[in-house]
C-alpha cells in the first residue's frame, strides 16, 4: 500500500469553550486532487485548510503530508487569499518572483525563467512591470496563483480566492485554475460557499455542516461529470443535476440546526 | 448636465468638485498675497503701532539685515543641526522598538504602559529636570527634543505595524520566508508609506520643543535669537526669527511630501 499524500487524522479544534471542529475529523487527500471544501460561512472549513498551511494548530489530532506531521509554514504549502493577495509595493513580476528569494537551489537565470514561465501560464506577461493597483482584481489573483506556483508549492490552499470578483472574471479564472491545476499537477484545497463554483472546479467536494464542522457528504465529482471541464459543461444535464443535489445537501445543512 | 428649471451650482463651489492644480496653487498664492498686502496697509496707514506689529516689508528687510550683518544664519544652522540630531536619534530608536512592540507581544505588553505614562508628561515641565541632569549644553536640547518625539513616534510605529494586513505575514510565511525576512521584506515595506508620513509629522513637533529648549537654556539657535530680540523690544527681529522657522518647516514638509510621492509611486495611481 502506498502512503497517503495528505491525511487529516482525528482533528478537533476548540477556541475557548467553542467547538469549531467536532467530532474528530479525518480525511485523506490523494496527490493531484482538486479538493473543494464547501460549507456555510464560519463553519470551520477554513480553519481546517489553514491547519494544512501551518497557520493554525489543531487542538487534538494531526495532519500528515507524505507521512510527516505538518509543522511551521513553508513553501510546499502556499496560501492564496481573497484580499491583500499581492504585495502593492512590488511589480507583478517581482510579486511572482518573491517566493524564490528564499530558494538557494536556483540560479539567478533559473529564477528569472521560472518567473517568466509562470507569468505566461497565468497570462500576465504583458503586465510584468505593472504595480498591482494598476491591474484588475482578477489579475491580482492570477499574480497570487503564479507566485505560489513559482515558489514551488505542491499544495495550493485557496481561501475563497475569487469571492470578490464579478461573475465573468470569476468564471474565466475558474476555467484557468482548473487548467493550471491539471497542467502543473498540483494538489489544491479550495474553500468556497458557492455551489456552482465547487461543482465546476472540484475533483471531489466535501460538504461541511454548520459549526462545529463535520463532513456531511463526500462527493466524487469526476465520477459524475468527468475530468474535462469545458465551459459548456455548466449547462449540461449532468452538471445541473449534480449542482442541484449538492445545493440540497447544503440547504439541508443550514436547516438542520435552525 | 444642467437640468431645465434647476439652477446649477457655481463651478468652483460644487460639493467635492476636484480643483485643477494650477487653480489650487493660484488661490493659495493669492490668499497669501492678499493677507500680506492687508497687513502692510494696516501698518502703513498707522492703524497699528509698528513696535507691536511691524509691516511685512520691515520684517523682510530685518531678515536680510540679520542674515548679512547679524548672525541669523549661523543660529539657524545650529537649530537645524539640533533638530536633525535629535530627530535622527528618535527615529533610529523608535522604528525598531515600535515594530518589536507590535510583532512580539511580550515586548509590547512590557513597554506600552511605561511609554503611555511618559508620553503624557508635558515636555516644558521636564525642562528644569533636564537642566539639573545635563546642564545647559547640547545634551539638554537633544534630550528634550528626543523626549518630546520618541515616545509619540514609537507608538505610531507600533500602530503602523499593527495595521499591516495579517495576510501579508501569512502569505510570506507560506512562500518560505523566515520571521526576520518577513519583518524586513514585508512588514517594513508595507508600513513604509505611513512611517514616512509619521516621521514628517513628528519632525514638525521637534521645532516646537526646540524653541522651548533654546529659550530657557541656550545662547545660540533661533529660539535664543527670538528671545534676545524680545528683551530689546525688537519686534521685527522676533518676527524675522519666527518667519525663518516657518520657512524651514514649509520647505522640509514639501520636500518630504515629494519624497513620499516619488518613493511610493505605486500607491498614487
Amino acid at each position: 500500500m502506498t502512503m497517503p499524500y495528505l491525511q487529516f487524522n482525528d482533528i478537533t479544534k476548540t477556541f475557548g469553550n467553542l467547538d469549531v471542529i467536532s467530532p474528530p475529523f479525518s480525511l485523506t487527500i490523494p496527490h493531484h486532487q482538486f479538493m473543494v471544501f464547501l460549507g456555510p460561512s464560519g463553519c470551520g472549513k477554513t480553519t481546517l485548510m489553514r491547519m494544512v498551511g501551518g497557520l493554525e494548530t489543531a487542538s487534538t489530532g494531526m495532519i500528515a503530508l507524505q507521512g510527516e506531521a505538518i509543522g511551521e509554514p513553508d513553501s510546499r504549502r502556499g496560501m492564496v487569499f481573497q484580499s491583500y493577495s499581492s504585495f502593492p509595493w512590488l511589480t507583478v513580476e517581482e510579486n511572482v518572483a518573491f517566493g524564490m528569494r528564499f530558494r538557494h537551489d536556483l540560479t539567478k537565470t533559473e529564477k528569472r525563467d521560472r518567473a517568466q514561465h509562470y507569468l505566461e501560464l497565468v497570462g500576465l506577461s504583458n503586465f510584468a512591470a505593472s504595480y498591482p493597483n494598476r491591474i484588475s482584481g482578477g489579475m491580482r489573483q492570477r499574480v497570487a496563483i503564479a507566485r505560489t506556483l513559482a515558489a514551488g508549492s505542491e499544495i495550493l490552499l485557496m481561501d475563497e480566492p475569487f469571492g470578490a470578483l464579478d461573475a465573468q472574471r470569476r468564471e474565466q479564472l475558474q476555467v484557468e485554475l482548473r487548467r493550471i491545476q491539471k497542467e502543473e499537477r498540483k494538489t489544491i484545497i479550495f474553500v468556497t460557499h458557492d455551489v456552482e463554483e465547487a461543482v465546476y472546479l472540484a475533483d471531489r467536494i466535501i460538504v461541511f455542516s454548520q459549526r462545529p464542522a463535520s463532513i456531511l457528504e463526500d462527493i466524487d465529482v469526476t465520477a459524475q461529470i468527468g475530468d474535462d471541464r469545458l465551459l459548456e459543461l455548466r449547462e449540461s444535464p449532468e452538471f445541473l443535476k449534480l449542482r442541484s443535489s449538492v445545493l440540497h445537501t447544503v440547504r439541508a445543512a443550514l436547516g438542520s440546526t435552525q | 448636465m444642467a437640468q431645465p428649471g434647476r439652477k446649477t451650482s457655481p463651478r468652483l463651489l460644487a460639493l467635492r468638485r476636484p480643483l485643477p492644480s494650477w487653480v489650487a496653487h493660484g488661490i493659495a498664492i493669492a490668499t497669501c498675497l492678499a493677507l500680506l498686502i492687508l497687513w502692510e496697509i494696516t501698518v502703513d496707514l498707522g492703524w497699528t503701532n509698528p513696535i507691536f506689529l511691524p509691516a511685512p516689508s520691515t520684517i523682510i528687510a530685518t531678515m536680510w539685515d540679520m542674515s548679512v550683518n547679524g548672525n541669523l544664519l549661523p543660529n539657524t544652522g545650529v537649530s537645524i543641526a539640533r533638530v536633525a540630531v535629535a530627530f535622527a536619534l528618535s527615529a533610529i530608536m523608535a522604528v525598531p522598538i515600535g515594530i518589536a512592540m507590535s510583532v512580539y507581544r511580550p515586548i509590547g505588553a512590557g513597554l506600552e504602559p511605561v511609554i503611555d505614562f511618559i508620553r503624557y508628561l508635558p515636555v516644558p515641565a521636564l525642562v528644569p529636570l533636564s537642566i539639573i541632569w545635563f546642564g545647559i549644553g547640547e545634551e539638554t536640547k537633544i534630550f528634550l527634543l528626543w523626549l518630546g518625539t520618541f515616545f509619540q513616534l514609537v507608538l505610531m510605529v507600533a500602530q503602523d505595524t499593527d495595521r499591516v494586513p495579517h495576510e501579508y505575514f501569512e502569505i510570506a510565511s507560506t512562500l518560505g520566508a523566515k520571521p526576520l525576512e518577513i519583518l524586513r521584506l514585508v512588514a517594513i515595506r508595507a508600513m513604509l508609506p505611513s512611517l514616512v508620513d509619521n516621521l514628517r509629522i513628528t519632525l514638525g513637533w521637534c521645532w516646537t520643543y526646540l524653541i522651548i529648549a533654546e529659550i530657557v537654556a541656550s545662547n545660540s539657535g533661533l529660539g535664543f535669537v527670538i528671545w534676545t530680540a524680545r528683551r530689546f523690544m525688537e519686534t521685527s527681529q522676533v518676527m524675522a526669527g519666527v518667519v525663518m522657522i516657518g520657512i524651514i518647516g514649509l520647505v522640509t514638509d514639501q520636500l518630504l511630501r515629494r519624497l513620499h510621492k516619488k518613493m511610493f509611486g505605486y500607491m498614487h495611481s
